[in-house]
């Protein structure tokens, strides 16, 4: 199972450094990326800008000063001192060459030019062309006016070597992407370590649980120690163990219990009929030994139904059949059950009070023939035994039962609900009764979402308070 | 199986009034106290110990009754019931089963069965289902029961010994007409109280033992002729013993 699960799903650790990389890797390529484009702008403007300057000063000159060859000369010379300016030249309108400045011997540029941009309209951005010895160039040609007279033009080509700008920026570029690459990686590692860091305590947690076996369920994994986002689970782990513990004692406790109860009963069978047998006996020996044995049979049969419904009421397999009854006529007819006991025992019953409830009648007379047949046991002759019934304005529904009985011992109290448990006090006034009865009480109220509470005040008897709250929903 | 199977047979054709009864029940000592028991109250009982054993003699012979285990080597009691009820036959039929689940209960009911019993259950609490159901779609007696000089009139809630009228609360009434009209059955603690009081769960024993004591100082102690007996470990029964 263990691998199934790890065959679905990615490990956290995994998933987290897969998160990071993907991160770092957006953030760095969004950065580098505008770095890189602003640097390309910024050099392309330059260029663009220093051609159209050169286009436009040439162009001033053969309009105002069209006889000034000087001047001329000595723009189109520029580029001698400045590193920028590779190539001007000047040509009339046949094509043939008026003035030419090139820092170098470069026929092959002249070819490359684009087509000019006519007199009126400003050049904006030159071409980028390569010559075939491998150079780029940025390229811009323009016609010019001479003078006033428009019959004459003069057709203006200027071009500046970028090659060394492209190299700078092919150079950042890959500068840029191995930077790139190398922070992704990095980030992947230290993703992957931090998530390794951060999932530690997780390993801690799953160590210290992993000791925790069913003969050490006294431990316990301690939310104080651990971080926050983690407290909430070793919390809800602990209240896991505080019921496993709770319930495997109590386990434990039935188990013997249980072992013991039915001890009793089978020892007396068996040597019973080993006495029995031992010897011929007369037909009426034999029978009464064989009707002995049938009311030890039945008591045995009555504490296994009863522990059956126990069973079936914790795994919450009984389904409540519920109905809305009159608890008073309810409890009137158990009454009539017990009425011959009752006068019996001189004992005088009073039920006060009226409520309808809303529950499974057959169980609620269960718990009520319960409590009423431990009243009638444990409460001497001449006593009292009195029922009061109330429905609060929440519509909860409450029986209290007080006799006037031998009642229950302070430190016996809180154990009358355990299987087959029997106080003191209890055994020695009736050899009767299983253990079992306040136990399928108080699984009966739990299957209602009731409670039942018993109080002992010394010297007064017992008293059994029942509360049945609204259903939450009617089956 | 087969040989079973005739003998049970040749009882068809000699007494007509006679109640077959078909016990299929693995455990051989259960089957066999079921048969004994049975047979001694006047049935005539064929026991089954496997599955299709119990099927082939349940769609052969004609029973009244079949008591059905649901625990069974080769075919359970569920595929007994269905297979039975698929091919038409409407013999009664009644559960004995050891696990006490709601949804057996459920699919045992929904499979057409007429009544279950629970294991451990006792003898005396058999007999009286198993009578329950063989009666059930008679007509039940509204008249008088005359039992030796003991009359009981439903109608009136009257009852008369000789002619001495007997006075008795209601529930007494209940309890002494529920005896009287099943005389020489025996009838458990817990069956009196679940058909006189409603009372269906494990509850002191004792107090069936005190209504029937009270019962009797009306209707028996006076008269010389006893008709309420205890049966010690199992109950009680209702009958003129000489």
């Amino acid at each position: 199972m263990k691998n199934a699960s790890k065959n679905k799903t990615i490990s956290i650790t995994y998933r987290l450094t897969l998160f990071y990389m993907l991160s770092a890797f957006g953030i760095l390529a969004a950065i580098t990326g505008y770095l890189y484009f602003a640097l390309m702008r910024n050099l392309d403007g330059e260029d663009n800008q220093f051609l159209v300057e050169k286009i436009h000063d040439l162009r001033t000159i053969l309009k105002e000063h069209p006889d000034n060859m000087q001047l001329l000369q000595e723009e189109v010379n520029e580029g001698e001192d400045s590193p920028f300016v590779n190539y001007v030249r000047i040509l009339d309108e046949k094509g043939a060459t008026v003035l030419e400045f090139s820092k170098k011997e470069n026929t092959q540029l002249a070819a490359l030019f684009p087509e000019p941009v006519e007199i009126d309209e400003d050049p904006v951005r030159g071409w980028k062309k390569s010559t075939p010895d491998g150079r780029l160039y940025l390229l811009m040609s323009a016609w010019a006016k001479i003078g006033g007279a428009p019959a004459e033009k003069r057709l203006l080509q200027a071009a500046l070597d970028i090659s060394r700008e492209q190299e700078i920026l092919n150079e950042y570029k890959n500068k840029v992407l191995g930077m790139l690459v190398l922070g992704v990686l990095f980030s992947a590692a230290a993703g992957f370590f931090i998530a390794r860091k951060g999932m530690q305590p997780l390993q801690d947690i799953t160590g210290v649980i992993r000791k925790i076996r069913s003969t050490k369920l006294h431990e316990r994994v301690n939310p104080s120690l651990w971080p926050r986002e983690l407290t909430e689970l070793a919390f809800s782990f602990d209240q896991l163990l505080d019921h496993l513990q709770n319930s495997f004692s109590r386990l434990s406790q039935f188990s013997s219990n249980l072992a013991h109860e039915l001890r009793n009963p089978i020892n007396t069978l068996m040597g019973e009929a080993e006495v029995v047998l031992s010897k011929p006996r007369t037909h009426q020996e034999y029978q009464s030994h064989i009707e002995l044995n049938l009311e030890e049979y039945e008591k045995l049969a009555n504490i296994i139904k009863s522990l059956l419904f126990l069973a079936k009421a914790e795994s919450t397999d009984i389904i409540l059949e519920r109905t809305v009854f009159d608890v008073s006529a309810e409890i009137h007819a158990m009454l009539e059950y017990y009425d011959a006991l009752i006068e019996q025992q001189h004992i005088a019953i009073s039920v006060q009070g009226a409520a309808s409830l809303n529950a499974d009648l057959s169980l609620f007379r269960r718990v009520i023939s319960n409590i009423l047949s431990n009243s009638i046991r444990y409460t001497p002759s001449g006593g009292k035994i009195d029922i009061s019934i109330w429905q609060d304005a929440d519509h909860v529904v409450s029986v209290q039962i007080r006799d006037t009985g031998i009642g229950i011992e302070a430190s016996a109290i809180e154990k009358v609900f355990d299987r087959f448990y029997r106080s003191d006090k209890a055994k020695t006034a009736s050899g009767q009764g299983t253990g079992l009865g306040l136990a399928i009480a108080k699984s009966i109220m739990d299957l209602h979402g009731g409670s039942i509470q018993i109080q002992s005040p010394p010297g007064h008897g017992t008293i059994v308070t029942l509360t049945f709250p609204l259903p939450v929903s009617c089956f | 199986m087969l040989l079973s199977c005739r003998i049970s047979t040749i009882f068809l054709c000699v007494g007509l009034s006679i109640m077959r009864i078909l016990i299929i029940e693995d455990s051989i000592r259960t089957a066999d106290y079921l048969k004994k028991g049975l047979t001694e109250n006047g049935f005539v009982v064929d026991a089954m110990h496997r599955g299709n054993d119990g099927l082939h003699c349940a769609l052969t012979i004609n029973y009244d009754l079949i008591v059905l285990d649901v625990m069974l080597p080769e075919l359970d009691g569920w595929s007994i019931l269905s297979e039975l009820r698929r091919k038409g036959q409407q013999t009664p039929v009644l559960f004995l089963t050891a696990c006490d689940k709601v949804q057996d209960r459920v699919r045992g009911l929904t499979l057409g069965a007429d009544d279950y019993l629970i294991k451990p259950f006792a003898f005396s609490e058999l007999l009286a289902r198993i009578y329950a159901i063989l009666k059930r779609g008679q007509v039940t007696q509204t008249g008088k029961i005359k039992i030796a000089d003991l009359e009981i009139d439903a109608a009136s809630h009257k009852v008369m010994r000789g002619d001495t009228l007997i006075d008795l609360t209601p529930k007494e009434f209940v309890l002494l007409n529920y005896l009287a009209q099943s005389p020489g059955q025996v009838l458990s603690r817990s069956t009196i109280a679940e058909h006189v009081w409603d009372i269906n769960f494990e509850s002191d024993r004792n107090i069936v033992d005190v209504a029937i004591l009270r019962l009797r100082a009306k209707v028996d102690d006076p008269f010389s002729i006893k008709l309420i007996h205890t049966v010690r470990g199992a109950g009680y029964v209702f009958e003129e013993r000489e």
